[in-house]
């Protein structure tokens, strides 16, 4: 149960994330809509990263180094 | 209304503390909380190592067992190294977890029901690693935005949802803890206030009222569960946050 609330919350996160960046953006740069649908889709993608990071099926950041 | 779901988590102002930039600061049911949560863990903390025996009592096995599982807990995950942010990570656990427990019992009020206090802890994590990992490993730790073996072209959005997917860390830190204490009370007042609904409709009503009452019980227990496990996940990230720093490269 651990493990899937995990990754349910990496994902739902990337996706609130993005959106509130995308909110933000357009907010303070008046491009409403375009702002929110790309961070939209960008913070998706993001979430779905580390969703994969998380369940590791992809390389960390860190080992970048 | 007490079937409100909504109700105990509402902040109220006990007294005033002061005024800063024409903005109240008060000292709320959540303060209150705070240092109830602080005076439970020094009082279990300090009656523990007090009496010293070589036979441990209760509360200096207690204590004891919080320390070596914290401890366990580091060292497996981040390393001996880890064991520097012993403090950090025991105090998170800690204050994580006796907050949770004691917002369980009836009346009381969830620290960590509100995202404000769950974004505090989070940021301070996120903030930790951060600067920690640039003292360390200077700036290559911006290396890992980068990934190798990309396409010049794409390489900028690539590097972008990178920052992004770092920085979105702290939100599903902090997401996690609020979100899971949050719906597991509200589930809670839900389930309750089911009984006293069926009730309503006499003597048939009490006897189907058994269902939700069984449910109530149920999901305490369930709660008693989430209220360990969310804390020693938030410390067990932490810790895998801050093996990221300790030890790049692998």
């Amino acid at each position: 149960m651990a493990v899937g609330l995990r990754l349910s919350s990496e994902l739902v996160a990337g996706v609130l994330g993005g959106a509130a960046l995308g909110w933000g953006f357009d907010r303070l740069l008046s491009t409403s809509p375009w702002g929110l649908i790309v961070f939209l889709l960008l913070g998706f993608t993001a979430g779905v990263i580390n969703v994969m990071r998380a369940a590791g099926v992809m390389a960390k950041q860190s080992e970048r180094l | 209304m007490a079937a409100d779901p909504i109700h105990q988590f509402q902040i109220t102002k006990l007294f005033t503390l002061g005024h800063i930039g024409g903005q109240e600061i008060a000292f709320t049911n959540s303060s209150a909380y705070m240092f109830l949560s602080v005076a439970v863990i020094s009082l279990l903390m300090i009656g523990g190592s007090a009496s010293r025996q070589l036979v441990p009592g209760r509360i200096q096995s207690m204590a004891e067992l919080s320390y070596e599982f914290v401890a366990n807990t580091i060292r497996s995950t981040a390393g001996s190294e880890g064991m520097k942010f012993f403090p950090l990570i025991f105090s998170l656990f800690m204050f994580i977890m006796v907050s949770n427990l004691i917002g369980i019992i009836p009346y009381t009020f969830t620290i960590s029901s509100h995202l404000i206090v769950t974004a505090a802890l989070a940021l301070l994590v996120f903030f930790t690693v951060l600067l920690y990992g640039l003292y360390k490993n200077g700036l290559k730790f911006f290396k890992i935005f980068v990934p190798s073996g990309v396409p010049i072209y794409i390489l900028p959005l690539v590097v972008f949802i990178e920052i992004i997917s770092f920085f979105l860390r702290p939100v599903s830190h902090s997401v996690r803890l609020f979100a899971n204490m949050l719906a597991g009370h509200i589930a809670l007042k839900v389930f309750a206030s089911f009984i006293a609904m069926l009730g309503a409709f006499g003597v048939l009503g009490w006897v189907g009222a058994v269902l939700p009452l069984g449910l109530t019980m149920a999901l305490t227990a369930l709660e008693l569960l989430v209220a360990f496990l969310q804390a020693y996940v938030f410390a067990i990230l932490t810790c895998i946050y801050l093996n990221d720093a300790l030890h790049p490269g692998h």
